[in-house]
């Protein structure tokens, strides 16, 4: 029994295979934004750039490490392995085989808790890095997380209410169960978290803590070498996250189709969902931090109320 | 959302990229790359060096030497040599991949060939 | 009030909203901007004294590449003040040809301004597509003239390429194009609200304050004031040609995205009018080798605003002063007024707005001595 665990846990459905999924969300992420851009992507590592993630991991691991003189040292070297680590907690705890690593009730909560948790990290990343830049793009951050907390855990909610469950294996269960999707049930509730999750995972029109053309790299500006491969590789797996969170909870999750097992069902899901994403991250321009906080307030947490009313009134499952 | 349907448009269309170097380059036809000198038309008249903004051409009137000297890494491809020359023995030709590795590579010599030369000295 | 002194942010001399070096030290509070310090010169290259070592033939080509976006321009005005100089007169057919390749450099650096005014705003995407449009121009200009960017078409006393029957029939075939792909891109940028949001009501400049500060080209014409070098002062043939001196009174950084973009449409039409009317005839003279003692001033309406030269002959085959005054540093004074009072986020768009050009700007360096 034990063997199985640590098969698991470490192998499939556990970090080997979530390393492999976030390189390959990578690569999709990449080749559909150049596509929509009318350009190629990456192209010449490995069959059609498949390998690009992985040959930029490898790189970034190779390169020299160049700590700023006043950081603080210690927050500075650990908050890497944080970023990198978390989002892993929070793939155990969703479906992607059909029943997750680790379930009990109260695993949305638990999801929400580790995305705060997120974010707290880029804070800290920001501020232990003593410049400007940093601390302007750690702010950015935390206000960032102000303003779409809220929506983001409406919208898991209202999945819960449906369900009567709080557990994510569950809510995913009753989809397939009733054969009805969150999809159509709660339409204003997957847009909100649709939107919510571009925020929590700094894409355009959300990318505002690390505006490029503004603030450099924002929170990440000071790091390189070895750290910046786990921020990116931490990166990746919030992808991962936020795309099987989404099939999950509003896709129906994974259910087997004829002969398909489960996880692949959910695999092509969470595609669709990456798709969406990179498409509307094409398509917008960049907010303003002000703008931002104001439009979340103004629109999205109101229609959120609405749809958790029409949840409580028996519309929407 | 303005953009929506052109995005979604250029989603099916070819990528505008060309895989230069494995696909060959656009090469209009009246592109200025580098100079090539005809000797048997050149007269050794100093012409094109005087014309040369960045001194990339030297002139080596006489001796075994004699001939035309051209650095390759001085010259801005402008064009004005040829257009100074009275004999037409300069072409601008559409050769624009001249990267090399070594410096003494860069500087190429045209010989006037020798009997042409003593006639030359003759008139 | 703020909790104690303001952060200091540094921008530049490499910042990735700069595309050339120059420093900006901006004092924040909060989130809005305090204070601009600006410090230029950091792509001084001593232009202005290599001007005095060469012959005039060989100082066209410096003049050429004192900016790569403008370098027709920099010819264009460069061979107006020698020929000014002299005097010479140059033959219809070089002046129509100048011309042309004036409004194509106009269009091509609209273009690639509003690529990064999009880029600046994080919308990526229509900075590719406008980007892609441009190359087509530079192919254009590649056949024409021989090269992408500096073109060296013009020489003292004409143009060195003629545009041939099919050249022309090529170019007016690709302005319906690029004509109606301009007019769809600001169907997208006059309607996208993330866009609008980033940049109407940014940077305001208002008409008063414009004039006083000395602010040239489309900036200034976005504050409301017709102001255009090629209908003041008709240099070349626009004094034959007809057009529209784009204004609007937005004052702000979308104003000046639609003064360009309307720009280029405007430009389009000249190139038609142009080829359509393309005098026949030689296309150069010879110029003599040593210009009498005589002063003179060029201007003209470079893609950025207004560009001077000024040249002083001794007699000899060298000029003795050459001075460029280009349209950024006029610019400079009001980007940094309009600085003030923004946010963190606006920076890049109220620099962008300018549509700086640094390296045709800097023609002295300021050394402040720490006690």
């Amino acid at each position: 029994m034990v063997l199985y665990e640590i098969v698991g846990v470490f192998i499939y459905p556990g970090m080997a295979f979530l390393f492999g999924l976030a390189f390959l969300y990578e690569w999709i992420d990449r080749k559909f934004f150049a596509r929509v851009q009318n350009r190629i992507g990456p192209l010449y590592t490995g069959r059609s750039g498949i390998l690009q993630p992985v040959a930029d991991f490898i790189k970034l691991l190779s390169k020299e490490d160049i700590v700023p003189a006043s950081c603080e040292r210690p927050v500075f070297s650990a908050i890497p392995i944080v970023y990198a680590t978390l989002p892993l907690i929070a793939l155990f705890v969703i479906p992607i085989t059909g029943s997750a690593l680790i379930a009990f009730e109260g695993d949305v909560i638990f999801l929400m808790f580790v995305s705060a948790l997120i974010t707290l990290t880029v804070f800290l990343a920001g501020w232990s890095s003593a410049g400007s830049f940093s601390r302007i793009g750690g702010i950015r951050s935390a206000l960032q997380m102000l303003s779409y907390e809220i929506p983001f855990g409406l919208a898991l909610i209202g999945p819960a209410i449906s369900a009567h469950s709080l557990s994510l294996t569950k809510i995913a269960q009753w989809q397939a169960a009733n054969s009805s999707w969150f999809l159509w049930l709660q339409p204003i509730g997957f847009a909100a978290v649709l939107i919510s999750l571009l925020a929590e995972l700094e894409l355009v029109p959300f990318d505002i803590p690390e505006a490029e053309t503004e603030i450099v790299a924002g929170w990440l500006t000071e790091y390189g070498g070895r750290r910046l491969a786990l921020f990116r590789l931490g990166k990746d797996l919030e992808l991962v996250v936020a795309s099987t969170l989404v099939a999950s909870l509003y896709l129906g999750g994974a259910q087997p189709l004829f002969f398909i097992p489960p996880v692949v069902i959910l695999i092509l899901k969470s595609i669709i969902v990456l798709l969406l994403i990179s498409f509307v991250r094409a398509i917008f321009a960049r907010f303003r931090i002000d703008q931002m906080t104001s439009g979340m307030w103004t629109y999205l947490l109101p229609l959120m109320i609405v749809q958790i009313l029409l949840v409580q009134f028996g519309i929407g499952g | 959302m303005s953009l929506f349907r052109e995005a979604a448009r250029q989603i099916f269309r070819k990528p505008a990229t060309v895989k230069y170097p494995f696909e060959p380059g656009i090469v209009p036809p009246g592109l200025r790359g580098r100079p090539v000198w005809d000797m048997e038309k050149c007269i050794l008249c100093v012409l094109c060096q005087n014309a040369c903004p960045t001194a990339a051409i030297k002139m080596i009137p006489k001796g075994p030497d004699a001939g035309i000297e051209y650095h390759l890494d001085r010259c801005i491809f402008c064009g004005e040599c040829a257009d100074a020359c009275p004999r037409k023995a300069i072409t601008m030709t559409t050769n624009f991949e001249l990267a090399d590795t070594s410096r003494s590579n860069m500087v190429q010599h045209y010989k006037k060939p020798q009997q042409a030369q003593t006639q030359a000295a003759k008139t | 009030m703020s909790y104690g002194s303001t952060i200091k942010v540094p921008f530049g001399p490499q910042h990735p909203a700069l595309k050339e070096p120059e420093y900006f030290l901006f004092e924040v509070d909060g989130d809005i901007v305090v204070k601009v310090t600006p410090r230029i010169g950091y792509v001084h290259r001593g232009v202005e004294k290599a001007f005095e070592q060469e012959t005039y033939l060989h100082n066209l080509y410096l003049a050429e590449r004192i900016c790569g976006i403008c370098s027709h321009a920099h010819t264009t005005c460069y061979t107006q003040t020698v020929e000014g100089l002299i005097p010479l007169e140059v033959p219809p057919r070089a002046v129509y040809i100048r011309l042309i390749m004036a409004e194509l450099e106009r269009l091509h650096s609209h273009s690639l301004w509003v690529g990064i005014a999009a880029h600046e705003a994080g919308f990526d995407t229509l900075f590719m597509y406008l980007w892609r449009d441009r190359e087509m121009i530079m192919d254009l200009m590649e056949e024409i003239s021989g090269n992408r960017v500096t073109h060296a078409i013009n020489t003292i006393g004409g143009v060195r390429r003629d545009i041939t029957n099919e050249q022309a029939n090529k170019i007016k075939k690709f302005m319906d194009r690029f004509e109606g792909n301009v007019k769809e891109y600001m169907k997208v940028l006059e309607t996208e609200q993330t866009f609008l949001k980033r940049t109407k009501g940014v940077g305001i400049l208002k008409p008063r304050d414009a004039i006083s500060l000395c602010a040239v080209g489309p900036t200034l014409r976005a504050s409301g004031i017709k102001s255009d070098v090629r209908a003041d002062d008709p240099y070349l043939a626009y004094g034959e040609i007809p057009f529209n001196v784009i204004t609007h009174d937005g004052c702000d950084v979308y104003a000046r995205t639609i003064v360009r973009c309307e720009e280029m449409i405007e430009s389009a039409n000249i190139i038609r009018y142009a080829l359509d009317h393309l005098p026949e005839g030689k296309i150069r003279v010879p110029p003599p080798r040593t210009i009498a003692p005589n002063e003179s001033v060029g201007r003209v309406e470079a893609p950025r605003g207004e560009l001077i030269h000024y040249a002083r002959s001794n007699g000899t085959a060298k000029p003795e002063r050459y001075k460029v005054r280009s349209p950024t540093l006029g610019n400079l004074a009001s980007v940094c007024q309009t600085l003030i009072g923004a946010h963190v986020a606006d920076i890049p768009m109220i620099l962008a707005g300018i549509d700086p050009c640094f390296s045709c700007m800097d023609r002295m360096t300021i050394t402040v001595k720490k006690a």
